[in-house]
């Protein structure tokens, strides 16, 4: 089941090499043996690979998993309490029959359920309904996550810090708060004095105000190419691409790591070199922190 | 009293947890002055950022546009917070006793997962009022807030007790899983209010959208709704409501959960 | 050079039992003596080997998706503060990387074996171990659910199995094989479970756990692993679950296997409401079974996050608790489950649970072959362990935290019966020199000369949970990292592992399976050695008698 999200076109290989195609098994026919939903507010190329499509009402992503999951609990709802999803009772009852029988369902989540109205509450929703499936069959869900290895900055940031993203150091130690920490709440609201970018580029989809913000601070950008952050940056440093011209390890949506093998050379050092040297350069600078030993306290 | 005012605006956000009267009552106004707060990284001393006037005190006093400045009113127990101006996050997160009241706007998590006092912000508020911070189970478990003008997203997340009262509209979310408590929108709310709430109550004097998993479930004044009336007037809050003017339709879910909550929706009598 | 001087000596690998001696110190390495260099001077205090740990999780998928749900347990918990040398780190339930390097030094532990790696997701865990500080590190690798694994032991090829074992071996860099719930995991995959060691798994016609048991302990001795195969027993946590574990320790008569986290095997019972402790009955097998050891998995009051390949017993854990409830599946080879949970002493089911797990180290006779863990952090954290060691030490503590539990609880477990109380010497025994030996790490739990220079000293204190807790001095690889509670290095600890030599066809065998059922490409699947830093291959064979000699 995809819920708002096109693999057709933004996850290519998502049908063929995981999710519809492949032989095993238990499904020794491949596509044949599976059943695709698709849910999303408009019909994408990725309708044609669905079995079924339902097309839901723009920004009652949030209402219609939940009417689901009081149907699931047996729970009365009007039925035009369901027509405002733009679905009839009849599609709901068939989908959560299909479901429940189903012997292994994946739901997958794309940026147009997780970025729209509702945000993280739209994914927590179809999070929660995956669990709760868990009561008939085996159910999981999964985040469809955008371009690049945002799944193994995740990863090393839980590990290094216990926190995914929006986090602060200020204070000496990680600390975790999303909408006050995370990258573009800080920028709207002018809260960082410097600015250091790696392989993203705010600047091309951020708001006004963070880009404004970007602008009047110190700004560095490290990419392979000259971004529109780059040229609103101070500084640009022309980094090797990874995975093209440089090593490294990325994570797949799944967080299963992969090795990178650079293909190419690159004139260019990779960004941990970069980075690395940087890092020397300011330990020979006079140090601001305390020399005392490591303390242990209590948090903030 | 001691009285602070701001006489810098800081360039990045100021952390200032030692902004309560738990801590500053029983110190020398020498102490107050070096009291430790932290801008961005860096720490330093609080009359860097504010002008100190008085000591050991329970009261404060605060002037100025202290939008920039963080977690004033952290943990308090007692004692009195005045603030003449915007205050930024965190205001009066953890309290569980004592007075803030807010001549200004205030921002996101106010009195995030308190216990027990009294906030009041006259001006509008941002998100999270009275929510329980990220992963957490508890949001507010005691205690009172009241917004007179607007408020943001997920107003009285996850709540277990306690009174949230909103003068102006209420953002998304309002009540988003509660398990308890009380929250009045006086100006109503936008949408997806009361979703996944397991228990607690809603009162709402201007319609709502509801979620679709809430069921009608009768319509009447109900006298607690007097009680509370009452107990707001004591605060200064008027509820303006009239009971010969209409009634209310009360609601109950979410099912989705299944929930016992309910939501009273104030309907006037056709005129 | 490093002398300590005069300290009270325990020692069990060398038989020496609270001598007043010198340990001195050259390089990472213990030596006969030393000319100068520094000198601690250790009068009245006491001198262990470093701490090792049999059995945690601290590296991987699964500790890394459960610090990612209890950001609320992160804010309330002891935060380590960076500094010019230091990174910094959170404590709590699922401490960050860094943290629990500093955590483990800091009780005086100097090794840790994380129990439970899938291959598919062994780079991820090598990338964090990098990250864990001061302690010596190692990895078991999951096999017991393993599709192509378990497609060969379903045909009786076991020549060919025990080459895939040992090419998986070879591309985890792992240190051992690790079997969790054989069978149940894949059962799982179904909604379903395995329970019954002589009854087929779902998905399969005739293989059985009790065929995959038997013949993964015979791989890993037949390849002579250092390290036995490290078990999770079917049927964990479940009343009545005694039968289920004899049953599996009968099936593995005559061959090595270390018996993980054994309080979750050893109730008795019809349900939740009849649960009682079997533990009496579990350790008069064990005790005359010389070929088995096993880690206590104890538990402790207070809040946890529970994590188990076991995914059926965490879903129904979370139906229970009603709280978060995390899953990974981790295609063919194993899976995951996370759940967040609160031992309360008013709750029956716990408190019998905090017994057992008491017992099973009281009532096991030899403490060459019981070890201290929690199965961190599912029976309480690892930086818990000295509340353990006063509970074991002191009768009449026992006796007191007894008290403070339901009177009910009488009539179903035998702690009060118990007046045994541990000795230090027994203690070291329990906490380093046992699980080294059991892990095979001839370098490690042992101050005789040449082994590695891990030394903890402590202050004697009648307070043993402070004293075990806060020791004075901890020295890893002969340099002092821990001072009076202060972090004063941090080395990089090294990686153990095996490479066992396997028949070159094995690869061709495997490649097409797994073009067949990987989502991944054969060449990127083994992690690189250059990928470990401080990696040390422990040669197989060498120490498969180091059993006979306790």
């Amino acid at each position: 089941m995809y819920w708002g999200g096109n693999p057709a076109e933004c996850h290519p290989r998502h049908f063929t090499k995981y999710a519809l195609m492949p032989k095993s098994k238990f499904l020794p026919r491949g596509r044949k043996d599976r059943t695709m939903v698709l849910v999303d507010i408009r019909e994408t190329k990725s309708v044609n690979a669905s079995d079924i499509f339902l097309q839901v009402r723009p920004g009652k992503d949030f209402e219609l998993i939940t009417i689901l999951r009081a149907l699931l609990k047996e729970q009365h709802v009007g039925d035009a309490q369901i027509a405002e999803t733009g679905l009839t009772r009849d599609v709901l009852v068939d989908l959560l029959e299909r479901m429940k029988v189903a012997k292994f369902g994946a739901i997958f989540f794309g940026m147009g359920l997780s970025m729209t109205r509702g945000k993280h509450m739209n994914s927590a929703a179809l999070l929660t309904l995956a669990a709760e499936l868990n009561a008939f069959t085996k159910f999981v869900a999964m985040p469809m996550r955008g371009h690049g290895n945002v799944t193994g900055a995740d990863v090393i940031m839980r590990w290094q810090t216990g926190y995914p993203f929006g986090i602060s150091f200020n204070r000496g130690y990680s600390r975790y708060n999303p909408g006050e920490f995370s990258t573009v709440d800080v920028l709207v609201r002018g809260d960082t004095d410097c600015a250091f970018i790696i392989g993203a580029d705010p600047g091309a989809t951020m708001p006004q105000p963070a880009i404004d913000h970007l602008r009047r601070i110190p700004t560095i950008v490290l990419d392979p190419h000259v971004t529109h952050t780059s040229r609103l940056a101070k500084v640009h440093i022309t980094t090797a691409p990874a995975g093209i011209a440089a090593p490294g390890t990325a994570y797949r949506m799944d967080e299963i790591p992969l090795p990178l093998r650079p293909a190419i050379d690159s004139p260019y050092p990779s960004d941990e070199q970069v980075i690395r040297r940087i890092r020397a350069l300011i330990d020979q600078k006079p140090d601001w922190m305390s020399k005392s030993p490591q303390r242990v306290l209590s948090q903030v | 009293m001691i009285k602070l005012t701001l006489k810098r605006q800081p360039t990045v956000p100021l952390e200032a947890e030692v902004l309560s009267p738990d801590v500053l009552c029983n110190m020398p106004h020498a102490d107050i002055c070096a009291a430790t707060i932290y801008h961005g990284k860096r720490q330093c001393r609080l009359d860097e950022f504010f002008d100190v006037d008085g000591q050991g005190s329970p009261d404060l006093e605060l002037h100025g546009d202290l939008s920039k400045v963080r977690w004033i009113g952290r943990s308090a127990s007692r004692g009195t917070i005045k603030i003449h101006g915007n205050v930024g996050m965190h205001l009066g997160a953890y309290m569980s006793g004592g007075t803030i009241e807010v001549h200004g706007d205030a921002s996101d998590w106010i009195g995030a997962e308190m216990r027990g006092g009294l906030i009041r912000v006259h001006g509008d508020a941002g998100g999270q009022v009275g929510a329980g911070y990220r992963g957490s189970l508890k949001g507010m478990r005691g205690g009172t807030i009241v917004i007179d003008g607007t408020a943001g997203l997920e107003v009285g997340l996850r709540m277990r007790r306690g009174t949230i009262v909103v003068g102006g509209v209420a953002r998304d979310f309002a009540g988003l899983q509660m398990k308890g408590g009380t929250i009045c929108l006086l100006g109503g709310a936008e949408i997806r209010t009361g979703a996944w709430m397991n228990r607690g109550t809603i009162i709402s004097l201007k319609p709502l959208q509801l979620m679709p998993t809430f069921n009608r479930a009768a319509s009447y004044n109900p006298t607690f709704i007097n009680v509370y009336s009452k107990y707001l007037a004591t605060l200064g809050v008027v509820l303006p409501y009239d009971p010969s003017q209409g009634e209310f339709v009360r609601y109950t879910g979410d099912t989705a959960v299944p929930g016992r909550g309910e939501i009273f929706v104030w309907q006037p009598h056709p005129s | 050079m490093l002398r300590i001087r005069g300290g009270k000596v325990f020692d069990p690998a060398n038989g020496i039992n609270g001598e007043i001696r010198d340990i001195c110190i050259d390089g990472d390495r213990i030596v006969a003596d030393v000319n100068g260099g520094k000198d601690i001077d250790a009068t009245g205090m006491i001198v262990f080997p470093g701490g090792v740990d049999v059995h945690t999780h601290v590296a991987g998928g699964a500790i890394n998706f459960a610090r990612a749900m209890t950001p609320e347990d992160h804010r309330r918990t002891q935060a380590f503060m960076r500094s010019q040398s230091r990174r910094s780190g959170l404590g709590g339930m699922a401490p960050t990387t860094f943290a629990t390097g500093y955590l483990y030094a800091g009780m005086g532990f100097t090794t840790v074996n994380e129990a439970a790696v899938p291959v598919l997701s062994a780079r991820h865990t090598h990338e964090e171990l990098n990250d864990v500080p001061i302690v010596d590190k190692s990895c078991l690798v999951l096999m017991a659910n393993n599709e192509i694994m378990m497609n060969l032991m379903e045909a009786g090829d076991f020549e060919r199995a025990k080459h895939v074992v040992a090419w998986y071996l070879n591309a985890a860099k792992a240190y051992g094989i690790k079997a969790v719930n054989p069978g149940g995991v894949a059962a799982w995959k179904w909604g379903k479970d395995a329970k019954e060691l002589s009854s087929p798994i779902a998905g399969f016609n005739s293989l059985t756990p009790g065929d995959i048991i038997q013949q993964l302990s015979r791989i890993v001795d037949e390849l002579k692993l250092p390290h036995p195969l490290h078990l999770h027993c079917n049927n964990l946590g479940a009343p009545g679950n005694i039968s289920t574990t004899l049953e599996t320790m009968k099936h593995l008569e005559g061959n090595r296997v270390h018996m993980a986290h054994l309080q979750y095997h050893a109730y008795g019972g019809d349900g939740w409401d009849t649960m009682c402790s079997e533990s009496a009955q579990l350790a008069e097998y064990f005790n005359a079974h010389p070929h088995m050891t096993c880690d206590a998995g104890a538990v402790l009051f207070g809040d946890t996050v529970t994590i188990t390949a076991d995914g059926p017993w965490q879903h129904l854990l979370y139906k229970l608790t009603g709280r978060k409830w995390g899953n990974l599946d981790v295609e063919n080879e194993t899976g995951c489950g996370i759940v967040p949970y609160t031992y309360k002493p008013s709750n029956l089911v716990n408190a019998v649970q905090w017994a057992v797990g008491l017992e099973l180290l009281l009532l096991i006779n030899d403490p060459w072959r019981v070890f201290l863990t929690t199965d961190h952090p599912n029976g309480a954290c690892f930086w818990r362990y000295p509340e353990i060691i006063q509970l074991l030490m002191s009768a009449e503590f026992r006796n007191e935290c007894m008290a403070k539990l339901p009177a009910k609880i009488k009539s179903r477990i035998t702690l009060p019966e118990i007046n045994r109380e541990y000795t230090l010497y027994e203690i070291a025994t329990i906490i380093s020199a046992g699980p080294a030996r059991a892990l095979g790490h001839r370098q490690k739990g042992n101050l005789g000369v040449g082994k590695d220079a891990d030394v903890v000293i402590y202050n004697e204190d009648h307070d043993i949970a402070r004293m075990f807790g806060h020791p004075r001095y901890v020295i890893k690889a002969g340099e002092i990292v821990i001072d009076d509670g202060d972090i004063r290095e941090t080395p990089q600890g090294r990686e153990f592992m095996v490479q066992p030599a396997f028949d070159p066809a094995t690869e061709e065998f495997l490649q097409p399976l797994f073009e067949d059922c990987y989502t991944m490409s054969f060449e990127n699947y083994p992690v690189e050695l250059e990928r470990i830093e401080n990696p040390e291959v422990q040669e197989c064979g060498k120490v498969s008698s180091d059993l006979e000699q306790s």
